[in-house]
């Protein structure tokens, strides 16, 4: 393009631009052409002028100046450097312009500012600790190399259970998991874990154990792992070593364990000449060789180990059991790491088939009838490891995601409420925003500065929203979990840093985008005109009224949804709280109790058995006391298969009930109503005739006809015969439902167990009972393990901590929403009423009452509020709809719920409407007027 | 400058930019136009070697371009002092002068230094 221009002859005094702009797209290389053209023009004028013809001048002329190309790329270089630099410094000046003039206005009006503020803490700040949980529990992987190869094997929420009986497939036995290991065909790697329960752990650092009775038992959390543990996983230790390979074959042989990182920092003291120490695990030492890596608190989420003990200890470390032989003990988990290549379809159908075979080739002929059931039931569950275990993930992700759906809406709510506050703003700034734009800002500018100071304002919100969420998280974990804490890993971390961040843009550009747009859409002429006025206001603009209206329509709508979402989970906690269990619950105390571990078996056990009963029965306050191997509200349920005579099955699922193993007077004691025959008496125990007591949903299911009384059910080859039948009772949660169900008398059983519980009906209040309990069980034997005693309200409580910590937190947003919503409604209210002042005049100067003035805007008020509800209503109806899993006797269409809701909207609307309404019936008509 | 080019060194020749400049705004053929006067020979080997220097100090702020209307009224790139410029043709031009003095020193000796 150049080339041609320089080799013509160039007209001296041609038209060119007069002036330039500043940039713009090849802006340097035309001014460079044309300063070498000048250039080369100068110098071929001289030469004419010294005598030269003109072709020859310019030729000379170009030689002297040497190679032109060469001279343009160099200066070209040097002027886009120059024009980068320009550019990154220009950008840097108005940013920082702009966030100096923002902060400046901010701080200008201070009630302003902090409200906003305040809303966007808690919006963002609910947000995130939302976020922190969802991330602890649904969406972070285990902090281990490679995790995505890891699988689990195994139904991964069962990381506390034991089950004795028939082989399973969702826990797995020792027997079990040693064919797996051996035979699988798809994995590298494989380790099993396992629950150790509680556990007594004497740390002293007297070796000679002199002081040893009087050092306290601990409890740290400890877990039985097979020796692949750490290399399956890939760990290395941060001291010490971990388990070796020949640490997993011989039973007791290896009195080691591993500590967690964290617990020796906080136990220990970071001492690193905790390797080769000695505990004492439930009496039996074990040597202390290695400490975990940092950040590593097992493979369980929400449940952190400090203490990992070899399988092979198990028999040593809860004595008198054998968990290791017994393929009736189902208590493993298993955990596998991937070969290269294989996938978890792969490896799911190698692994069911070596479980499917090993399960077959052992069983006994009592047995096949379930283990093919329950091979038949489904398959075997193998899935990706990469986030691990957890009880809680299950147990909690439901409720968690429905506040998070609930937090989220009230941020959504606050954005419009901010919006709507900017907006007002806006209007007042007007007349500076047209000053400005007369003065030469171009409009995207004001925008940018608009947006800088929502953006300032979100970032503000969003790091105090970090100190809400820290709060938050915590207070929901302890909340949810009712008498103690989740013991989830709620950290403000990276990601839940970059997620705070994420919202904060993302909310200023909710809020702040189309205030900034609207708040610099001014026609200047008018905007300038206007004395000191809003400039959207009177004349002729009703945009930013329109727009406030419609922000106040959306909060009510999404407010509604809320509303109703909170009534429905209000009522399903009520439900909850007050159902009928069958029992007589605000009366009980439940004593948990261990004998096996102090070594009670046979007939010994039985008689320390009735023992305690006698003695519990002495204490003053207790009316009557019985016993049973499950417990109420304990978590612990035993289900078994049963012949009825004169029924047929039709399904093998027919035949399984659950079941418990009880002592005298027990339907008494608990207050369950005896429908027909007795109660177990004195009478039924080991020499007795063996009967049996049935629940009326048994009772009706076996014997429609009400012919229960007298017929004989079979359990392994034991015939009982039915001497009650009793009302159904919600032995282990509220929302259990009705359940087959079979007790028997406990001495009647084959063997007793050796842990149960002890149920004590109080004469008062029960809560008074809990020491007198626990001491008379200590006078009894001080070896025996006491492991909880617990008015059954407090069980309960617990069994319904999560519901209720939903409806609780939801409530509180629920309110927040509305709150904001009348605020939006009063804001929008309030700032019409100051438009239409003039108007009011002139109508009350034509004879209008005040209180038509007053019923004007409380129609308009209560107009915008409908139409919140209208478009609401159908929203919430859809999506209330995803809570019916949480609900109890609530239905997914809660007339009740949808009236409250309303009810509170209008009666919220009418006071928000009624102040500025009330003002506006105030104005003298005469000042109204001349306000114009 | 046949044998040994101890021509001008680009220190040298921004120094003589700036001083070219110094009296007023120019445009780059005066002062191309001037170096040589004051010079002679010096800007021979091409014109041209000046722009690339005009526009890195342009770059440095040492001095600062506009366009304007040149005497036989063209649009011409004028150049002018910045204040920065103008500190460094004073530093410049002594270490200029510090420097050729110890260079002509050393050149006027008349044997390997005493040990």
């Amino acid at each position: 393009m150049s080339t041609p221009r320089r080799s013509s002859d160039l007209p001296s005094g041609s038209s060119r631009r007069s002036f330039r702009l500043d940039s713009g797209p090849g802006r340097a290389e035309r001014d460079l052409d044309e300063e070498i053209d000048f250039h080369i023009a100068m110098r071929a004028k001289r030469l004419v002028d010294s005598g030269l013809d003109p072709v020859a001048a310019r030729a000379q002329a170009l030689r002297r100046f040497g190679d032109v190309s060469t001279v343009r790329a160099e200066c070209l270089t040097i002027d886009h450097e120059r024009e980068r630099a320009m550019q990154r410094a220009n950008h840097l000046g108005d940013i920082r312009q702009d966030a100096g003039y923002a902060v400046r206005t901010l701080l200008h009006s201070k009630g302003f500012t902090a409200i906003v503020l305040l809303i966007l803490a808690l919006g963002i700040g609910a947000n995130t600790a939302m976020f922190t949980l969802v991330d602890a529990l649904l969406l972070r992987t285990l902090p281990v190399p490679g995790a995505e190869q890891l699988i689990t094997i195994g139904d991964p929420t069962r990381t506390g259970s034991l089950s004795e009986g028939s082989p399973r497939t969702d826990l797995a036995s020792y027997p079990l998991y040693a064919d797996v290991r051996v035979r699988n065909q798809s994995l590298r790697g494989i380790y099993a874990s396992g629950r150790t329960g509680r556990l007594d752990v004497i740390i002293d650092r007297d070796s000679s154990g002199g002081a040893r009775s009087s050092v306290e038992a601990e409890h740290p959390r400890g877990r039985f792992v097979s020796g692949s543990y750490f290399s399956v996983l890939q760990l290395q230790p941060s001291l010490g070593r971990t388990f070796a390979a020949d640490e997993d074959r011989v039973p007791g042989d290896d009195p080691v364990v591993v500590i967690s990182h964290d617990y020796w920092r906080r136990r220990f003291a970071g001492d690193r000449s905790v390797i080769g120490r000695t505990i004492l695990a439930n009496g039996t030492p074990l040597t202390i060789v290695g400490v975990g890596p940092a950040g590593f608190t097992g493979d369980i989420v929400g449940q952190s180990i400090e203490l990992w003990i070899p399988l092979m200890m198990q028999p040593a470390v809860i004595p008198h059991t054998a968990w290791l032989d017994d393929r009736g003990i189902n208590w493993l988990l298993m955990m596998g790491r991937l070969k290269p290549g294989v996938t978890i379809e792969q490896a799911r159908s190698d692994i069911s088939a070596v479980m499917k075979r090993s399960l077959i080739d052992n069983a006994t002929g009592n047995q096949i009838g379930s283990i093919e059931r329950r091979l038949g039931e489904g398959a075997i569950r193998v899935e990706s490891g990469a986030r691990g275990f957890s009880y809680y993930r299950s147990a909690y992700s439901s409720s968690l995601l429905t506040l998070m759906a609930a937090v989220g809406l009230v941020l959504l709510i606050a954005c419009a409420n901010i919006a709507n506050l900017l907006l007002a703003r806006a209007s007042a700034r007007g007349r500076e925003m047209s000053v400005r734009m007369a003065l030469g800002a171009g409009r995207s500018r004001l925008v940018r500065q608009l947006f800088t100071e929502s953006v300032i304002l979100a970032a503000t919100g969003g790091a105090l929203g970090l100190l809400v969420a820290y709060w938050g998280s915590r207070a929901l974990l302890s909340l949810a979990g009712g008498s103690s804490a989740i013991p989830l890993d709620a950290r403000i971390d990276g990601r839940v840093l970059a997620f705070s961040a994420l919202l904060s843009l993302l909310t200023a550009l909710l809020f702040g985008l189309v205030p900034a747009l609207r708040a610099t859409r001014v026609e200047l002429a008018t905007a300038l005109r206007t004395q000191g006025r809003g400039v959207a206001g009177v004349h002729g603009r009703p945009g930013r009224v329109a727009l406030g209206k419609l922000l106040v329509v959306a909060q009510v709508a999404l407010s509604m949804l809320l509303l109703v979402g909170t009534g429905m989970l209000v009522r399903s906690v009520q439900r909850l709280q007050n159902a009928d269990l069958g029992l007589a619950s605000d009366r009980l105390v439940i004593a948990g109790v261990d004998a096996q571990r102090a070594g009670y078996s046979g007939p010994r056990l039985a008689t320390l058995i009735r023992d305690l009963g006698a003695r519990m029965e002495r204490i003053p306050g207790v009316r009557a006391v019985s016993y049973s191997e499950n417990g109420l509200f304990s978590g612990t349920e035993s289900r078994t298969t049963l012949q009825v005579e004169g029924y047929t099955a039709r399904a093998d699922s027919d035949t399984l009930v659950a079941y418990d193993d009880v002592g005298p007077g027990y339907f008494h004691v608990i207050g369950a109503r005896l429908l027909q025959g007795r109660d177990f008496e004195a009478r039924d125990n080991e020499t007795g005739p063996k009967v049996a007591v049935v629940n009326q949903t048994a009772a009706s299911f076996f014997f429609p006809d009400g012919d229960a009384l007298g017929r004989r059910i079979t359990t392994d080859s034991t015939a009982w015969e039915i001497v009650g039948v009793v009302a159904d009772v919600e032995e282990q949660g509220v929302r259990e439902g009705p359940e087959r169900r079979v007790y028997f008398p406990m001495m009647q059983m084959e063997r007793q167990p050796g842990e149960f519980y002890l149920e004590l009906r109080a004469e008062g209040d029960p809560a008074r009972l809990v020491v007198p309990v626990r001491r008379a069980l200590q006078a009894a034997d001080p070896a025996l393990m006491i492991r909880s005693v617990d008015p059954l309200t407090e069980l309960i409580g617990d069994s319904i901590s999560r519901d209720r910590m939903v409806a609780q937190v939801v409530t509180f947003f629920g309110t927040l929403a509305l709150v904001l919503a009348a605020l939006g409604l009063y804001g929008v209210m309030a700032y019409a009423t100051i438009r239409r002042t003039s108007e009011f005049g002139l109508r009350m100067a034509l004879g209008a009452q005040p209180g038509d003035v007053t019923r004007l805007m409380l129609h308009e008020a209560l107009l915008l509020t409908i139409a919140g509800v209208v478009i609401g209503l159908p929203i919430a109806l859809a999506t209330t709809r995803l809570l019916e899993g949480q609900l109890f006797e609530v239905g997914v269409l809660d007339v009740p719920s949808i009236v409250a809701a309303v009810t509170v909207l209008a009666i919220s609307a009418a006071a928000a409407g009624l102040l500025p309404a009330m003002r506006a019936s105030r104005v003298p008509p005469l000042e109204a007027l001349r306000a114009e | 400058m046949e044998d040994l080019d101890v021509g001008l060194m680009r220190g040298t020749l921004d120094l003589l930019i700036l001083k070219a400049v110094s009296w007023g705004p120019r445009h780059g053929y005066a002062i191309a136009e001037w170096i040589e006067q004051v010079s002679g020979e010096l800007l021979l080997v091409g014109e041209g070697t000046l722009y690339p220097a005009l526009h890195r100090l342009e770059r440095q702020g040492l001095v600062e371009a506009e366009w304007g209307v040149s005497e036989n009224n063209r649009q011409a790139k004028f150049y002018r002092l910045s204040a920065d410029g103008r500190r460094r043709l004073r530093t410049g031009t002594s270490s200029w002068y510090d420097f050729v003095e110890a260079a002509g020193r050393a050149l006027k000796a008349t044997g390997p230094a005493p040990a």
